[in-house]
């Protein structure tokens, strides 16, 4: 009787160990079947139909957000800005001017009427002078 | 009564270990082998992975075309003032002596002398300029490309003086005076910068082939990343004898020759 009780402990223990090795490869093999994520884009497409951040923010911050963009994009290649609520948009001034752009004085009235003179424009081109 | 003890510590064992390959086996879920999503990780590039590398094949390419030289020149608003102590240049032939000066020069063959070779910013993996500038305004980028960064540049031409090259060009007047059709795929310089060749890193991030390498009408340019074995380029640098610019000074360049 005792012989019989310890038997079926051995054979029941030996059956869950098999069942657990069996699991876990068939996990091993579930994971491998699966193809490897691809690699993240280094870009987005130039998207301008919305604004970044609130114009109040950007009002006040527009220059500290073009440093930042400047520095990541240029130095360490990082192109993508994910903004808090999730959309991705390219690091670049064109994403700005593909709808600001539309109106050639947006920088201009601003800065003028400051009295800042900032110096985008010796190099990028501005809105007054794309076509 | 010895033996009882043993057999109960072996039966804990026993079940201890049939716990452990659950867990492992995501039965029993355990959160210290969670999976990590890779895009989840930061989205800058891996430094070190890619090393873009240029093959120019000098045999294909045609006495006086100046194709490669023309469309780079325009695509990045390099300005021309006609004369050159003003010369502001990416890309550029001269005669073969001239871009390998310390090559044997004796008993070449007449058309050897007579050739023309392209000559561009090499990108070396131990690039001088990027010592020698004081503000780090040039750098060696992730992907082995000496990047410019405009902003940072106090035009003190540290730089010039130490590549071995002339690959550097400095914009000793606006330079915007000078362009005569100006491109809206890149900015131009200012007045005080220094400039040179970018491997069209503007067109490798919209994965586009370098200006050069796409219009050449001979296919004479390959460019590729000398990092990945199976590369074109690495595939023709495996196949031909090839020359680098200069290679005694240990700069190792990443522009490749056939001659």
């Amino acid at each position: 009787m005792m012989k019989i009780k310890k038997q079926s402990v051995i054979f029941g223990g030996l059956i869950l160990v098999l069942f657990a090795i069996g699991a876990f490869f068939l996990h091993q093999e579930s994971h491998a079947g699966n193809p490897m994520p691809a690699p993240p884009l280094k870009t987005v497409a130039i998207d301008s139909t919305k604004c970044i951040a609130p114009t109040e923010y950007m009002r006040a911050n527009h220059m500290r957000v073009l440093n930042e963009w400047r520095n990541s994009s240029v130095r360490e290649g990082n192109r993508i800005h994910l903004a808090p609520n999730g959309s991705k948009f390219q690091k670049s001034l064109n994403t700005c001017l593909g709808c600001h752009g539309s109106n050639r004085l947006f920088c201009f009235n601003c800065h003028m009427y400051a009295n800042v003179k900032p110096k985008c424009w010796n190099c990028h081109l501005s809105p007054m002078e794309t076509p | 009564m010895m033996n009882e003890q043993r057999r109960e510590f072996i039966r804990k064992a026993g079940f201890g270990v049939l716990a452990g390959l659950g867990v492992a086996a995501g039965i029993v879920p355990g959160y210290s082998l969670e999976k990590t999503v890779l895009p989840a990780w930061d989205e800058k590039p891996v430094a070190g992975k890619i090393r873009w590398g240029m093959l120019i094949d000098t045999r294909k390419c045609k006495e006086g075309c100046q194709q490669c030289v023309a469309v780079c020149h325009h695509e990045h608003n390099v300005p021309d003032f006609g004369n050159r102590k003003d010369e502001v240049k990416w890309i550029w032939k001269s005669p073969y002596e001239k871009v390998f000066p310390t090559a044997t020069q004796q008993f070449k063959s007449k058309e050897l002398s007579e050739r023309s070779c392209l000559a561009l910013c090499n990108h070396c993996a131990e690039s001088p300029c990027t010592r020698a500038c004081p503000t780090e305004a040039t750098f060696k980028r992730w992907d082995g490309i000496v990047a410019m960064d405009y902003h940072r540049c106090i035009g003190c031409r540290f730089c010039m003086a130490a590549c071995p090259y002339g690959s550097r060009s400095f914009n000793w007047q606006d330079p915007r005076t000078a362009i005569k059709e100006a491109s809206t795929s890149y900015p131009t310089r200012e007045q005080g910068v220094v400039e040179k060749c970018n491997f069209c890193s503007d067109r490798l991030v919209k994965g586009l082939q370098p200006a050069c390498v796409e219009t050449c009408p001979e296919h004479a340019l390959t460019f590729g990343d000398l990092n990945d074995p199976k590369s074109d380029i690495r595939m023709l640098l495996e196949t031909n004898t090839t020359m680098q610019r200069k290679p005694e000074l240990g700069t190792k360049p990443s522009v490749f020759y056939i001659i």
